[in-house]
């Protein structure tokens, strides 16, 4: 039998696949809505009322969601892994599966990005991953990967189904004959002359070669956002490679099952035979035992060394009322019985690999589900928490529903492909002619695309930044109750050359102070019976109103050299009035800067003002030195004056500004004779701040080291401008079927 | 902040925000028609002058966007080049910055917290006063508190943990859109109007400081949280992360965050590393002196993190750490023994 006529048999078998549904398959796929409409239900209760609908909380900030995320992203390797090795090595048995492996990837390269945007708080600020997007987070690899990744599975599904469309074209279907003028267009004029042909070997070879090294990185990437992380069970270096081996291990599994159910539906017995089975079970055993030593590795490394952290994980995954069976179910069951089932001979049929794939399937699920759960129970400081839910994760009715209608999306979706194009390759061909080489480049093209394309998100975001803004309204502060009492307190200031008096108004209630804002206080000078007004002034938030002291008055002699003061409240609404007096005796401070060789000082004279108007030195004062910082004053040292003489040496090692220059302050506070008193100096003695020292690129920066952003753009042109040279050569093909 | 200089800032560059280049940017939009804000900077202080008040008692900072109100109060600032002038309160008395300059930082600060564990009893003011000042529903805990116990020989003891602010943050590097970033002053803070709420932050960092707004926060109607900043994390947003903010907003006011000035036994310092001080309101002291004199250490230094959270061990302590289950629920008290693993 040559190609021809095989093609031609196929064509007669598969076009059932197309042209009929009986009603099985629409009770399914009515059944499959319902399930998916469920779930939209769902999505609809997780955005009205927000996350707290989920079972994730603080501790457990990732749920299901992100095991099914793992989960489809692993199956998608049997697309990309299964079929492109298998393409690449020329095995003779792939024909009847190759499709159905890359339908697989790119429906579930589509699913599950879905659960990481529903593990997202504000989707309405998706746009922000391409406006704001840091390349050191492992999300945006993710991002970019996935992207490429999907792109790449899409033509490399395409391109092999280029023949088939073209048979479809040429015998065209005789039910929902709207499908003819899609495969007329998908076609693209593929008429298999032998340049045509030439040219759809090559590019499909290309791009079996990107795939797989771009699906390693794919799943590397992933297994990333865990590894990068400083959490026991996750921060782990073989984690990249133990993912990747998990996910070809799942992707094979489902890859199985498909196979299974297709040959069960479509009657495909004479199709996908036995051989396929025992193959492609014996790759998944394989891998399986390869996964199992990965978890072997992993486990025995971390219990071996016993970190206090990674055995809280240990305990938990070991623990018979936490995750033991799990564990048991994960590790050992979900490779030991489909090795088991596959390796000896007597257990080895159809149906009993496809149960083993079912089993390794669902050991790979739940083994996501260890991966994430255990490890963000157990946070490196004590889970203290006194709701349940905070500390253990347990999935709401949302999370399953959404889990259920990812699957039954799954299923829908390629259930409708295999009603819109043959699920196994109409056209066999023989072996394909090794590609030759490549050809010209476009680069600039796929440039101006990329540019293009980020332009036009730009406008797109623009729109999306949101500004809250609340009505600013002030609530006037008030007090109320029966034995309300109000406090005035005076205090005399003398700061450098300003000499003040400030009151401080209180309000009392149950022994508790609290300061009266907005209230008039008036200040007197007080001298035997006679009184001169100084003014008023309104207290501010802390309570405090202030008046200068006109010079004139503190020369004036006083009583005997004493001064007094009074200040008065007179009362408003609720608060009773109140006053306060004080006396004191004026005291003048002169500082002054000395060094003598090494030795730097502050040297300070102190005179007090006496009955005959005359300065003179004190004696015996005690005087304190601070450094004003941002939020207080730092004491520096204290001192006595003898003979109204006194010094300090200065605090050279405390930090001034940026050239040294510090604030130097010596102060009197609440003296009885006195008042307060304070004078201060300036001086550049102090330490210089050190230069700022910012770093622009780094993990933690704005900007990638440069490293990063040239491996990015490297591995992205690079794989780019494969899909670009494909997409071209498509166009080429059809270019061709021209003439 | 002032509407002009809002203006002038174009937001779609927000991701270009590198440093220097913001800084010129932000520069170039001090020329509007405030004369009180001209004639300030005028005096020949930058945006970046350490500033003083003489008097008072109380230390300032001449940063930021001022409110351009006059209040009678004049303060002292100290030019980089060591004089004195004196200007109106209200014009270097700052309200908190915008998104775009809250990734700045407060210009030669190093902000850096000792928590003082001899002194610490559980009382948890320190969660009330910031619960308050960030309008927080009561679950919702910036700063947590454990009974830690290194091993059944050792005496369980008080740990109060804000966040830790490291100075290599694993928050930040994993962070996709830069909702979450590092200031040039040590302070870690989160934009919740870029934060896409994909929760990589709470997973990355080993501190447990991260909490998640999961439903529409509510704030009784008398509370103000006023227009949302970064530098005060409120009012929140839903589908958001939140964390301790080190309040740079107080600091701007040359304030004292909430919790410092709520603990009844000044068990928190907080302060600029830069000027070697720290207080926790009535005690200010060397930070350095301090470090050195108690031995203070940084918690799980071992991960590379490099808080700026200091912790002094706790020896010689004021309480015995059983009078810090006073007032604790039945519960909550078996739960804390049950971590610390007491067995009376």
């Amino acid at each position: 039998m040559n190609e021809e006529e095989k093609t031609q048999q196929n064509l007669i078998a598969f076009k059932p696949m197309l042209e009929t549904m009986n009603k099985k398959g629409i009770a399914v796929i009515v059944f499959l809505l319902l399930v998916i409409c469920f779930g939209l239900y769902c999505l609809y209760i997780q955005v009205a009322d927000g996350h707290i609908v989920t079972g994730m909380r603080d501790n457990v900030v990732w749920g299901l969601y992100i095991v099914n995320f793992i989960f489809f992203i692993g199956i998608s390797y049997a697309g990309a892994l299964i079929s492109g090795i298998l393409h690449l090595l020329r095995v003779p048995w792939r024909t009847p599966i190759i499709r159905m492996a890359e339908v697989i990837t790119v429906i579930s390269t589509m699913i599950g990005p879905t659960y990481i945007l529903l593990c997202i708080g504000r989707l309405d600020r998706l746009p922000n991953l391409i406006l704001f997007g840091r390349i050191q987070s492992p999300i945006i690899w993710d991002v970019i990967a996935i992207t490429t990744y999907l792109s790449g599975s899409i033509i490399f599904l395409y391109l092999a189904m280029i023949r088939d469309l073209a048979i479809l074209r040429d015998n065209p279907v005789t039910v929902a004959k709207w499908r003819n003028p899609i495969y007329r267009f998908l076609s693209v004029r593929y008429k298999d002359t032998t340049k045509q042909k030439e040219l759809l070997n090559l590019s499909t070879d290309l791009l079996s070669i990107v795939i797989i090294p771009l699906a390693i990185l794919v799943h590397s990437v992933l297994a990333w956002i865990f590894g990068m992380t400083l959490r026991p069970g996750w921060h782990s270096t073989i984690f990249a490679p133990y993912f990747v081996v998990a996910a070809v291990y799942s992707g094979t599994g489902v890859l199985i099952m498909v196979m299974w159910v297709f040959r069960k539906i479509y009657h495909l017995e004479s199709q996908i035979t036995k051989i396929h089975f025992n193959y492609l079970g014996m790759i998944m055993i394989i891998l399986g035992a390869l996964y199992g030593y990965f978890t072997f590795s992993e486990y025995l490394t971390s219990w071996y060394g016993s970190i206090k952290w990674d055995m809280d994980v240990l305990y938990r995954l070991f623990s018979p009322d936490e995750y033991l069976l799990q564990f048991i179910f994960a590790a050992f069951l979900g490779v030991l019985v489909p090795i088991i089932i596959v390796t000896v001979p007597k257990f080895r049929n159809i149906n009993s690999i496809a149960v083993a794939a079912t089993i390794a399937v669902a050991a790979m699920w739940v083994k996501r589900y260890l991966i994430i759960i255990p490890t963000l129970e157990s946070p490196l400081l004590p889970l203290h928490d006194l709701r349940p839910e905070y500390a253990q994760y347990s999935a709401t009715w949302v999370e399953w529903g959404l889990t259920f209608a990812g699957i039954a999306m799954f299923i829908l979706l390629f259930y409708l492909f295999s009603k819109f194009i043959p699920i196994l390759p109409v056209v066999r061909t023989g072996e394909e002619k090794d590609y030759s080489r490549l050809r010209k480049i476009v680069f600039e093209k796929q440039m101006k695309q990329v540019i293009r394309e980020k332009k036009k998100s730009d406008t797109v975001v623009t729109g999306l930044l949101i500004l809250l803004l609340m009505s600013p309204f002030t609530s006037a502060f008030s007090q109320e109750g029966n034995e309300l009492q109000t406090v005035l307190k005076l205090e005399y200031f003398h700061i450098d050359s300003t000499q003040k008096l400030t009151a401080t108004l209180r309000s009392k209630e149950s022994g508790k102070f609290s300061p009266v804002e907005g209230m008039e206080i008036t200040f007197k000078y007080k001298k035997g019976d006679t009184e001169t007004a100084l003014g008023t002034a309104s207290t501010n938030k802390k309570g405090k109103g202030s008046v200068e002291i006109p010079g004139e008055i503190l020369t004036s002699g006083g009583d005997k050299g004493i001064y007094s003061f009074e200040a008065t409240f007179a009362g408003k609404d609720k608060y009773p009035a109140a006053s306060g007096e004080t006396s004191i005796k004026p005291l003048r401070l002169e500082m002054s800067f000395n060094q003598q060789e090494a030795d730097k000082v502050a040297n300070l004279k102190a005179f007090e003002l006496d009955a005959s108007n005359n300065w003179v030195p004190v004696e015996n004062l005690d005087i304190q030195f601070y450094v004003p910082r941002t939020f207080s004053l730092m004491n520096v040292g204290k001192s006595s004056f003898v003979n109204g003489l006194t010094s300090i040496e200065f605090p050279t090692s405390v930090p001034g500004n940026q050239l040294g220059y510090l604030t130097l302050l010596a102060k009197i506070e609440d003296n009885e004779q006195y008042g307060n008193v304070e004078v201060s100096g300036t001086i550049n003695w102090g330490k210089p701040l050190p230069p700022a020292n910012i770093i622009e690129r780094g993990l933690g920066d704005t900007d990638a080291p440069l490293w990063m952003v040239y491996t990015l753009i490297v591995l992205l042109s690079l794989v780019w401008f494969h899909y670009m040279y494909v997409i071209f050569t498509v166009f080429r093909i059809r270019h061709l079927g021209k003439s | 902040m002032c509407q002009n200089c809002r203006k002038r800032v174009p937001r779609l560059k927000i991701y270009q925000g590198r440093f220097d280049k913001l800084n010129k940017r932000t520069s170039g939009t001090m020329k509007h028609n405030s004369s009180n804000r001209r004639n300030f900077l005028k005096l020949g202080i930058a945006a970046g002058a350490t500033a003083l008040i003489a008097g008072g008692g109380s230390a300032l900072s001449a940063i930021g966007e001022p409110e351009n109100k006059e209040t009678g109060e004049k303060i002292k600032l100290l030019t980089p080049d060591g004089k004195l002038v004196e200007v109106d309160k209200g014009h270097v008395c700052c309200q908190p910055a915008g998104n775009l300059e809250a990734r700045e930082g407060l210009p030669n600060k190093k902000m850096v917290m000792v928590i003082d564990l001899a002194k610490c009893r559980n009382a948890r003011k320190c969660l009330e006063g910031c619960q308050k000042m960030h309008f927080l529903p009561p679950q919702m805990e910036w700063i947590k508190f454990y009974l830690l116990r290194e091993s059944e020989d050792q005496a369980p003891y008080w740990f109060p943990k804000p966040c830790l602010h490291c100075n290599n943050p694993p928050c930040v590097k994993v962070c996709p859109v830069g909702a979450t970033f590092k200031r040039t002053d040590g302070i870690v803070l989160i934009d919740n109007d870029r934060c896409i709420g994909c929760k990589f932050c709470m997973a990355a960092c080993p501190y447990s400081s991260r909490v998640f707004n999961w439903e529409e926060p509510k704030i009784p109607d008398a509370a103000n949280p006023g227009k949302y900043s970064p530098e005060t994390s409120t009012p929140p947003k839903v589908g958001t992360v939140s964390k301790c903010d080190f309040c740079p907003d107080m600091v701007r006011k040359g304030e004292l965050p909430s919790c410092v000035t709520s603990c009844p036994n000044g068990v928190i310092y907080y302060g600029d590393k830069n000027e070697d001080s720290v207080t926790n309101g009535t005690d200010t002291v060397r930070f350095s002196e301090m470090l050195y004199a108690r031995a203070a250490y940084r918690y799980m230094e071992e991960l590379g993190t490099e808080p700026s959270v200091y912790y002094l061990p706790p020896v010689d302590r004021a309480f015995d750490y059983k009078e810090g289950f006073e007032g604790l629920s039945e519960e909550e008290i078996a739960l804390y023994k049950k971590e610390a693993r007491i067995t009376e």
